[in-house]
């Protein structure tokens, strides 16, 4: 299942909201070669638009927003990582519950909440377009 | 405009409400309904100063979203007329500010891509079955997959501007008080919990949201069903979830993005 091919694609930007529109073309780009469908990217730009704003939540003393991407062959898994420390708990308790994590799960295959090194991080994966299938 | 003329009409719902029974017989009534809530135009407009376009043009395009919101006010649906104004007339505010900054900011070509994306979009998902990939687009576009994937990014930078700055932000803005006054509003039952925030959404903000969280359609799907282009859909989602974010973010919410380029001259 796992395909041979993994390169990793790395863009960090100033931990400030202005930026994070870099992480969004960039995801979209990567993601549209895949391919992953239109509505795919649409959704996917989004869930990076949330998962940026989530982290950026928590810069107290951050410098770095971080995007990893890396392209599958069935598949897009997207990292957005912060060089900060989260306040109070990471993933916060009850997360499950909150507006943006039903966002993020609607938007994207899997969502999942790690900590780092460097600090709090949001994994987001989406389904590459299966040509044979008709839109889900 | 003195502090006190906010929010004509909230207090007087009744009066309110007979005005507009008369409405359809008596079309002096349209005039007085205007001099009424005029004053909330004009502050409307004010929030939105400053940013290079005249106050004179803010206000004439703030009234009217008035005009419009006096001639599509439904008085069954038990919604205060101030909050439905209000909600219309930023409504038309930010419409006016994105299609100035569309014609200004986006470089022609991506514009044409744009406006062809768009127009083969729907064709194609038809023809395919499902949602194309962007090297689909470009092919039946005729432009390079990177042009797709700008024009896409260009009109959503228009959904990240500062005009969508909530105008509750000073806390004391109409929208505030009035949005929050009404229980009444038709909300997504899944979310009652963010029930607020929602009741701040516009009807169609609500219904975009319904249908791709809860329908679980694309955008495509949702554009074809409320009759609007797939990027308009694009910027009412993205804009929506801001919205959303900042009311119930609390203290996640964060400052608005820039776009693209310099915000400096907007002209």
């Amino acid at each position: 299942m796992e395909t041979p091919r993994s390169d990793l694609i790395s863009v960090s930007v100033p931990s400030r909201a202005e930026y994070v529109h870099v992480l969004r073309a960039v995801t979209a780009s990567v993601a549209s070669r895949i391919p992953v469908s239109f509505d795919g990217i649409e959704d996917l730009r989004l869930a990076v638009d949330e998962a940026c704003a989530r982290l950026l939540a928590l810069r107290s003393g951050s410098t770095r927003l971080t995007l990893t991407l890396r392209p599958l062959s069935d598949r897009l898994e997207a990292v957005v990582t912060i060089d900060a420390v989260a306040k109070g708990d990471w993933p916060p308790p009850g997360i499950e519950e909150t507006l943006g994590w039903r966002l993020l799960s609607a938007l994207v295959d899997t969502v999942t909440l790690t900590e780092g090194p460097p600090g709090p991080s949001i994994h987001l994966s989406k389904r590459a377009l299966d040509p044979t299938l008709p839109s889900s | 405009m003195s502090s006190g003329d906010r929010a004509p009409g909230s207090s007087d719902r009744e009066a309110e409400l007979e005005l507009f029974r008369r409405l359809p017989d008596d079309p002096s009534v349209r005039d007085e309904l205007v001099r009424m809530f005029l004053p909330l135009a004009e502050y409307l407009a004010r929030r939105f100063d400053r940013r290079g376009e005249p106050l004179d043009d803010l206000v004439q395009v703030a009234s009217l979203g008035l005009l419009n919101a006096i001639d599509r006010f439904d008085l069954s649906r038990d919604v205060q007329f101030s909050t439905y104004a209000a909600v219309t007339i930023v409504g038309e505010l930010k419409r006016h500010f994105r299609d100035k900054g569309w014609a200004i900011r986006v470089p022609r070509r991506l514009q044409e891509v744009g406006l062809r994306v768009n127009a083969v979009l729907p064709e194609l998902a038809q023809e395919l079955g499902r949602s194309p990939s962007i090297d689909e687009l470009a092919v039946k576009a005729e432009a390079s997959p990177e042009e797709v994937l700008d024009a896409i990014e260009a009109v959503q930078a228009y959904s990240t501007t500062p005009l969508d700055t909530p105008l509750g932000d000073h806390g004391s803005a109409p929208i505030d008080v009035l949005g929050a006054e009404d229980p009444s509003l038709e909300i997504l039952d899944e979310w009652a919990s963010v029930g607020p925030a929602l009741q701040r959404l516009s009807e169609r903000e609500r219904r975009v949201l319904h249908l791709r969280f809860f329908r679980g359609l694309t955008q495509s799907e949702i554009a074809e069903q409320i009759g609007v282009s797939q990027m308009h859909v694009s910027r009412i989602l993205s804009q929506t979830l801001r919205t959303l974010r900042e009311e119930v973010g609390g203290d996640d919410a964060i400052p608005e993005a820039e776009p693209r380029g310099s915000r400096t001259e907007p002209r």
